[in-house]
């Protein structure tokens, strides 16, 4: 069976190396002598540390994933407390709750494309009907990069709901029923007992939501195109203008093994904080 | 406390309902504001988009997700089973490496695949979007299927060594027989991770090989707003996806978090 690892390892860390490689070359397409040129190895990464619009990117990313982890917590959070309970209609909203999570990250794209489309945005026709002259908001610089962060929240709260839910499901009822007996309210029982509970649960999904939005890519290629200016430009998104669009590949690469050392990282804390690994049996 | 939680629904699933009216619409009703409630639908559309290369696109999309579903279950089942029966040392770091290429940023196999195919000529080719879907997929089918095989007894597969079985003969007649469900709930999300990959396919193609996501898209680009069209697109784009969520909701948690939580 050991097959199966190799072709693993032939599809992910031989890639993985390859890019380790390539961060140590200042390839560019337009110069194919620049390729395995090794001589100036770290040049690249020097340039990490002097390149101005790549640390915005960073600052970008930073603002936009604590705001969006963080919205996306709360927002689950609370929906599952109220979800919480035994009924034909609620479960059957909490399916439909999922739909924005399970829906092609590409068409929740298109759908706030038209949402910000002043044109033939329905929130813009009402802002109108009321009086209000609101610009659009994914080229307005006051609102981009907010215009964002509602779409990625929207797209990925269902995430949290569906953990939590889950978690409290396994949530041992005895102790509810106990704290009842005693009479702790509503409140107490929620405060005291419910969220400490569930609080590994909330760390978990907020850690998987916090590198999923290191790789934040659809809907800022389509709202924003990083814009206006550089308001709403990701250090991934960065990365892929370097790569893809201005040919440099081998400063990309430099900033792409920063963003996979980050991702690598996390992920160690996920396995450390479930306990994958060191399982008994 | 019931109609709060129907009023919240609506209210988030109004953008998605939104695009999917909208694909119904002719170009002078999108723009009608305030919308009227009763319409004359139109399929005018979908049926300009199936006239298109959109078609073309469409069916890349399901050969390149069906592919790559059947291809890692083949290669990833047998390691996650074998996994699952690893007894040495080093299993969180391998744990770690497949979590880790599950959650990479795209580019990160990007740059190293883009350069590669170059000159294997696997650019803008089904194979190679076959391949680097792998990257995720394969991680997937041995996170999701790795833990499952935990809760087997191992006394099933040594009852069949007993009597003469080989280790595989093991695995093909008594432990893949009863992974049925478990398959199925992978396949499925194999089948729309591949399916609603934007990124890879965005670099990787240009035309012959160019998947729906991207060809959607390009009507924003290149033939104007067309706004009718787009949402058609997206609409004929998500409706598989929907099905398939629907029939694996239970199975949703495992297969985003790799079994983080036993749900």
């Amino acid at each position: 069976m050991a097959p199966s690892l190799a072709v693993l390892a032939l599809i992910t860390l031989l890639p993985a190396l390859y890019l380790l490689a390539t961060s140590f070359t200042q390839l560019s397409l337009t110069r194919p002598e620049t390729q395995w040129d090794f001589s100036q190895p770290l040049e690249s990464y020097r340039q990490l540390l002097s390149d101005s619009r790549l640390h915005n990117s960073v600052w970008v990313q930073i603002k936009l994933s604590f705001w969006t982890v963080l919205l996306q917590l709360l927002i689950g959070l609370l929906l599952a407390l109220l979800l919480n309970m035994r009924s034909r209609l609620i479960e059957a909203l909490r399916t439909v709750f999922l739909i924005p999570m399970v829906l092609p990250p590409i068409v929740v794209a298109i759908i706030w494309k038209v949402i910000y489309t002043p044109d033939i945005s329905p929130m813009h026709g009402i802002f109108r009907s009321v009086g209000w002259n609101v610009p659009a908001l994914i080229t307005d610089p006051n609102w981009a990069l907010t215009s964002i962060i509602i779409a990625d929240t929207w797209e990925w709260f269902p995430f949290t709901m569906l953990m939590v839910l889950a978690a409290l499901q396994m949530m041992p009822q005895e102790l509810l029923d106990a704290a009842k007996v005693d009479g702790a309210s509503p409140w107490q029982l929620t405060r005291h007992i419910t969220l400490p509970f569930i609080r590994g649960v909330l760390l978990v999904a907020g850690l998987f939501r916090l590198i999923d939005s290191i790789k934040a890519f659809p809907l800022i290629f389509i709202l924003t195109d990083g814009g206006p200016g550089n308001l709403t430009e990701v250090t991934n998104y960065y990365s892929y203008l370097q790569a893809f669009n201005f040919s440099f590949l081998g400063f990309s690469s430099a900033i792409t093994v920063a963003l996979l050392a980050a991702t690598i990282a996390l992920s160690w804390l996920i396995v450390r904080l479930v306990g994958w690994g060191s399982r008994v049996d | 406390m019931q109609t709060l939680a129907v009023v919240l629904a609506l209210l988030a699933l109004a953008p998605f309902l939104w695009l999917l009216l909208m694909s119904f619409k002719t170009n002078a009703e999108i723009f009608r504001f305030p919308p009227r409630l009763l319409f004359d639908a139109t399929l005018a559309n979908y049926a300009a988009l199936w006239t298109s290369e959109f078609r073309n696109s469409f069916g890349n999309s399901l050969i390149v997700s069906v592919a790559s579903t059947v291809l890692s279950l083949v290669i990833g089942v047998p390691a996650a089973y074998a996994l699952s029966r690893w007894t040495g040392r080093g299993g969180g770091t391998i744990t770690l490496w497949i979590l880790a290429s599950r959650m990479a940023p795209p580019i990160a196999f990007t740059i190293p695949y883009f350069l590669v195919y170059r000159h294997l000529e696997l650019l803008d080719t089904l194979t190679g979007l076959i391949v680097i879907y792998l990257t995720f997929n394969l991680s997937l089918v041995i996170w999701m299927m790795r833990p499952f095989y935990d809760q087997l007894p191992r006394s099933l597969e040594e009852a069949a060594w007993i009597d003469g079985a080989t280790m595989w003969q093991g695995f093909y007649r008594i432990i893949l027989p009863l992974s049925g469900p478990g398959l199925a709930a992978t396949a499925i999300l194999c089948f729309l991770f591949a399916w609603n990959d934007f990124f890879f396919a965005l670099i990787l193609t240009r035309t012959e090989a160019m998947t729906a996501p991207v060809a959607v898209v390009n009507f924003m680009n290149y033939e104007g707003w067309e706004w009718g069209r787009i949402a058609a697109g997206g609409t004929m784009i998500m409706l598989p996806v929907l099905v398939f969520s629907f029939v694996v909701r239970r199975y949703l948690v495992h297969g985003l978090t790799g079994g983080a939580l036993k749900g």
